[in-house]
């Protein structure tokens, strides 16, 4: 298990570099500076500038220092926000995005595990085609479009939750739930697959052979049986909240890391692009991780030690 | 109790064809696609989506001879009026609105457009038909996912087949390298491309096919490896059949179904994924719509003219739920152990 | 079925869990806080660095918390850490201001000539890599030292004594008490950004305050930002509203969903929003110092160098319409670069500079579709281009705004036969960079005044100027622009109408075609009273009231 996890950190340090090359190589092919006004800027200014950016030296120099301070855990400069490292800028940034990515996989999980279990407990009755007809709903609906119906009627016309802003945790409560209902729709989907399978196989006759009600059948045999696989998209499905916390946090005025995101590429600020690109990499990389060692955990088939690194 | 006497006449015996009548199988004899096209038309469900895909496409492609109005003639004069059909009553097509006032009026008056005007589903901020748009928004967004999953496609298929089949180093390293790009969030991926690309149709369909390939090449793969074992993929190369021809006679014709179930679950999300990058500002450029173009104009003007949002909204959600409840079908149709 | 029934009735107790939560939380009707007044914002602070501020929001926190020489009061310049508006002497060479003794830093240390000195000295510094230290040009060798080639110690600045501060120019600079007024001539605390170095400007401890308000819980990328009334300011009895909120919020219907749920006073709408609001209680208009304007590359186009040709496409835009039903959002028509509303007639402070300049500003950029066509014929016979077919490559940001306005633009220039245009939507700095290669046919430009007076437009269009990327040139016009800051610099009324003459070339060549003044559509909340828009494009938040 300890060697597994090594290695496959390992292989996260050997993939993050290969990342940060990229997007270092790719941000540099992009047009733009750092300077907002380059014509009023004298020789002097721009010599400083560059200096400080390290822009006049040569290419392959400027990787090596980028990678450099990389190790020490330094993004750079914002080129948006003066002496402003993009470290302290995600930093700052990072709690509301947490928080409503959590919430929103929590709401997310809880209910999609339900939801998939009633409808495979219920299988091709009306709550199942019910329950399918929802989940289905809710991959369809793309989370701005969501976003605006949930802020306009809960918020707006029925006053049940704030409308905007980032003032305490009422304020996460929308944005959670815009975020929530796409992971919650792949996974009951994925759920109700994964339960009808249990449902069907012999050890599930036995338990009900020996006499075990269906609540113990259900809960001791299929509930966890049915989970394991659930887990395994868990992971990247937190990772792909990411692309709803992009239009949402800017629907809800909120100063997480996605509406950074967005702006950073509204003005060409390659720093912090480059800054959060390699972030979120990590996050998901980690994610995907502790998803294998989850994995491992609750299903003793699986041996990591045994499994393809993938 | 009567006694039963049996002698030879008590048997019967048969004719040779009513043998051959019990082997026979009266069925048709099917292929595999057959059987599964059987299993299909039996699901209600996939049925119904198949024919709503197939009419919201035949509008969608028949865009320029439906479309009543030319989807991008502006008309500022006419902007944001709400949907009207001319000389009719239906509700909801009379061209009338609530204003910020909540009071409800009737834009068309106010604007002086002629009585015989129709804007089936009102206007834009430029006074363009919104309907027209849809139509060609619909096209184009089925374009952009049709082309991006078939280049998906042209990547991930190669790509897995030969990672499957060659084994070894040339896995190892090419699962690297998916390790390598599935380690970068999606969106991510599309979002970088589309930086360093030219903003227009073709980076968005490249980045959008660039960031899903990955899934359909696994996918392959995994399936690749497991037809390889097969005797009669080791009975082809007994004989000395070229890998080219393996590939060609047995490996696709196998891998068919996945392919054909990927590709049907990888064109509503490349629908959706254009959606997205429209919203944040990379989308397909002006004056071209999308789907996600007309929806991310339609979400800033929700408040006041709901009909802009609605509309592209409700044609996305169909369209998507068509795509995945066909897959769904789909994926049962092809794989006999389910229901 | 019972273990069903638990599962649905597990998901319900959920789902109205958090309903509930929800309810407790949040009153239906707000009460607006007392003595606050609550606006919304386009975007984060920067930088709350005087020198390295660069934009408008920087500048209005600035304005908000810091004070200079003087300050805006309605169109006036009224004294602020001087005790009087200065009048230049030695040939308007030398200014030599009095500075108040009551004023103090927030930390407790009074604020003196020194700080001015050490703050300008600050900025000039090429090592500050201020972005606006091109402004300071005309204080004695500020160009030379921004170039490296002179010492900072040479720059024309001194303190007399603790409390008398005197400027030398190179030039006379007829705007100097306009600038003066601006926040890139604040002084600042030195032991405070001694101290804080990199880090000063960059959160709100890192600044000492000598405005009438201060920053509070605040660091750059932050989303919203205090500022409270700063009991120490000179003029605090002045100072009425207790605490100002500023929240950053990008959607439009988010902005005005908080206003009407009373969680803002003050809203900025954008877009179809502000179309809609228009008219109802509380809407209004805030026009700015910024005109928008499209430039034709004639270096890369020949056609462009024809005055025919240039006027037909501007008679080719309909203003009224896009500003009123295209954008709706505040803007208003322009009919030349400089805007209305920002600077006047020395000897008639009643007469605006665009209406001396009226004339020729409506003859040439209002919409007529026929004379455009005829123009456009006649241009390309000039140029034997008739029947040629043209397609151009309009450039543009790519803001919802720029989107919109360059869609009706290429609809409307394609009225003219032969004429086709692509639109090319980029980032702003790609734009920047893309211009200033000369990659584009059209390209569309806005300015916003750095200083409240015409010379700040007119000089962008000087034949060598860099923001001249059209690359059109008169030689007359070059001529009286150059004579306004030289000859006439000193004499208010002969420089006023080398101005005047200097726009009215510029409006009849169309050089470069204004489209629009730029403006905000606000909400604001009856209680909120006194907003003071001052010409530097700021608001003086000093004459804010509130009434609850």
């Amino acid at each position: 298990m300890t060697k597994y996890i090594i290695k496959r950190i390992f292989y996260m340090i050997l993939t993050l570099f290969i990342v940060a090359s990229v997007t270092f190589f790719m941000m540099k092919m992009m047009p733009g500076t750092p300077f907002t006004n380059q014509d009023k800027l004298s020789a002097a200014q721009l010599k400083i500038m560059n200096q400080q950016y390290g822009l006049n030296k040569p290419i392959w120099q400027q990787y090596l220092i980028y990678m450099v301070n990389l190790l020490h855990g330094d993004f750079g400069t914002s080129f948006q926000f003066n002496n402003q490292p993009v470290s302290s800028l995600i930093m700052t940034r990072l709690q509301p995005s947490m928080l409503i990515g959590a919430q929103a996989m929590i709401i997310g999980s809880i209910l999609g595990i339900l939801l998939g279990a009633i409808a495979a407990i219920n299988k091709n009755t009306w709550i199942d085609s019910l329950a399918t007809f929802v989940s289905i709903l809710g991959i369809s609906v793309p989370s701005f479009v969501l976003g605006v119906l949930l802020q306009f009627y809960l918020a707006f016309k029925w006053h049940l939750f704030p409308i905007a802003l980032w003032n305490g945790w009422q304020s996460s409560i929308l944005p959670s739930i815009a975020l929530a209902v796409s992971p919650l729709a792949q996974i009951a989907r994925f759920m109700r697959t994964e339960m009808v399978d249990v449902l069907n196989s012999d050890y599930i006759e036995l338990s009900k052979a020996k006499g075990n009600t269906r609540w113990q059948t259900v809960v001791k045999h299929t509930l966890r049986n049915s989970l394991i696989p659930v887990i395994t998209i868990i992971g990247p499905l937190t990772a792909n909240i990411l692309t709803g916390s992009l239009v949402v946090e800017n629907i809800f005025s909120i100063p997480g890391i996605g509406e950074q995101f967005v702006k950073s590429i509204m003005t060409n600020d390659y720093p912090t692009i480059m800054g959060l690109t390699i972030f979120y990499s990590v996050m998901f990389m980690v994610m995907l991780l502790i998803t294998d060692i989850l994995y491992s955990i609750i299903d003793p088939r699986i041996r990591l030690t045994n499994k393809e690194g993938n | 109790m009567a006694d039963i006497k049996i002698t030879a006449d008590s048997f019967k015996k048969i004719t040779s064809d009513q043998s051959e009548n019990q082997e026979k199988i009266s069925a048709p004899s099917l292929t595999f696609f057959q059987d599964a096209v059987r299993r299909l038309r039996k699901d209600k469900v996939a049925v119904v989506s198949f024919f709503v895909l197939i009419i919201i496409m035949i509008v969608a492609f028949a865009a320029p001879v439906l479309s009543p109005h030319d989807p991008n003639a502006q008309n500022p004069d006419y902007a944001n009026l709400p949907p009207r059909i001319a000389n009719t009553n239906i509700p909801g097509f009379r061209g009338r609105i609530k204003n910020s006032a909540g009071i409800v009026t009737n834009p068309y008056e106010t604007n002086n457009v002629p009585k015989n005007r129709t804007y089936v589903l009102g206007t834009d901020y430029l006074g363009r038909d919104l309907f027209s748009r849809i139509l060609y928004g619909t096209r184009l967004s089925l374009i952009i996912a049709f082309i991006a999953t078939l280049v998906d496609l042209i990547i991930g298929l190669p790509y897995g087949i030969i990672s499957g089949w060659k084994g070894g180093t040339v896995d190892l390293i090419l699962q690297r390298i998916i390790e390598i790009i599935s380690s970068v969030p999606n969106l991510i991926v599309a979002i970088l491309l589309l930086l360093v690309l030219k903003p227009g149709l073709t980076s968005i369909i490249l980045a959008i096919a660039f960031s899903s390939w990955v899934t359909m090449a696994r996918l392959i793969r995994a399936q690749t490896l497991q037809l390889k074992e097969q005797e009669y993929i080791l009975a082809s190369i007994t004989i000395g059949e070229s890998p080219m021809r393996i590939a060609r006679k047995h490996l696709i014709p196998n891998l068919s179904s996945t392919i054909i179930i990927q590709t049907m679950f990888s064109i509503p999300s490349a629908i959706f994924f254009e959606a997205f990058l429209s919203f944040i500002g990379i989308g397909i450029p002006a004056p071209n719509a999308s789907l996600g173009t007309l929806l991310s104009d339609g979400q800033k003007a929700f408040r006041f003219l709901p009909y802009q949002m609605w509309y592209p909204a409700l044609v996305l959600c169909i369209l998507m739920i068509a795509f995945n409840l066909f897959a769904d079908g789909l994926r049962d149709a092809f794989d006999p152990k389910s229901e | 079925m019972k273990l069903n029934k638990l599962l649905v009735a597990g998901a319900t107790v959920l789902l109205s869990a958090s309903a509930l939560v929800g309810c407790g939380s949040s009153s239906s009707k707000a009460q607006a806080p007392k003595d606050t007044v609550r606006i919304s914002e386009k975007d984060v602070i920067a930088t709350m660095d005087s020198s390295l501020n660069t934009d408008i929001i920087g500048t209005q926190n600035l304005t908000n918390t810091m004070e200079g020489l003087y300050r805006y009061k309605g169109k006036d310049i009224k004294p602020a850490l001087a005790t009087k508006v200065v009048q230049p002497t030695n040939n308007g060479l030398t200014y030599t201001f009095p500075l108040r003794k009551d004023a103090k830093w927030s930390n407790g240390d009074p604020v003196t000539a020194q700080d001015f000195v050490y703050a300008w000295k600050r900025t000039v510094n090429p090592k500050t890599k201020s972005q606006y230290a091109y402004i300071y040009e005309g204080i004695a060798n500020a160009k030379d030292i921004t170039a490296g080639k002179k010492p900072v110690d040479s720059l024309g600045v001194k303190a007399l004594d603790k409390h008398t501060f005197q400027v030398t120019l190179e030039k006379p600079m007829p705007y100097f008490s306009q600038l003066m007024a601006s926040a890139t001539f604040y002084p600042q605390n030195p032991k405070t950004v001694n101290k804080w170095g990199k880090k000063y400007g960059t959160n709100s401890k890192t600044l000492v305050f000598n405005g009438p308000y201060k920053l509070v819980k605040w660091s750059s990328a932050n989303n919203s930002w205090t500022e409270i009334k700063n009991n120490d300011y000179w003029n605090a009895k002045d100072v009425k509203v207790k605490k100002i909120q500023y929240q950053v919020i990008k959607d439009a219907s988010t902005s005005l969903n908080l206003y009407q749920a009373n969680k803002l006073d003050r809203a900025l709408i954008t877009g179809d929003t502000s179309k809609q609001m228009k008219g109802s209680k509380g809407y209004g208009i805030q026009k700015q110092n910024s005109t928008f304007y499209i430039q034709m590359n004639q270096q890369k186009d020949t056609i462009f160098k024809n005055q025919k040709v240039r006027q037909a496409l501007s008679l080719a835009i309909n203003r009224e319409q896009l500003t009123k039903k295209v954008l709706g959002n505040g803007t208003t028509p322009a009919h030349s670069f400089t805007p209305s509303n920002m600077s006047f007639d020395p000897q008639n402070k009643s007469k605006d500079f665009t209406s001396e300049t009226a004339k020729t500003g409506k003859a040439n950029a209002t919409y007529d579709l026929a004379k455009a066509k005829k123009l456009w014929k006649e241009g390309l016979a000039e140029t034997g281009n008739t029947g040629k077919k043209f397609n151009f490559v309009l450039l543009g940001d790519d803001t919802d705004i720029a989107k919109q306005q360059n869609e009706y633009l290429q609809n409307q220039l394609e009225k003219l036969p032969g004429m086709k245009v692509t639109l090319n939507n980029v980032p702003f700095k790609s734009r920047l960079s893309r211009s200033d290669n000369g990659d584009f046919d059209l390209v569309v430009t806005g300015w916003n005044a750095d200083f409240p007076d015409p010379i700040n437009f007119l000089t962008l269009f000087t034949s060598n100027a860099s923001n001249n990327k059209g690359k059109w040139n008169n030689p007359e016009y070059d001529s009286l622009v150059n004579k306004s800051m030289t000859e006439d610099a000193n004499n208010p009324a002969a420089r006023w109408k080398d101005m005047v003459a200097a726009q009215n070339i510029a409006n009849e060549q169309q050089g470069v075609i204004p489209l629009y003044q730029n403006g905000e559509a606000w909400m604001t909340h009856s209680r909120v009273k006194d907003l003071d828009y001052g010409p530097s494009g700021s608001y003086n938040m000093v004459s804010l009231r509130v009434k609850d």
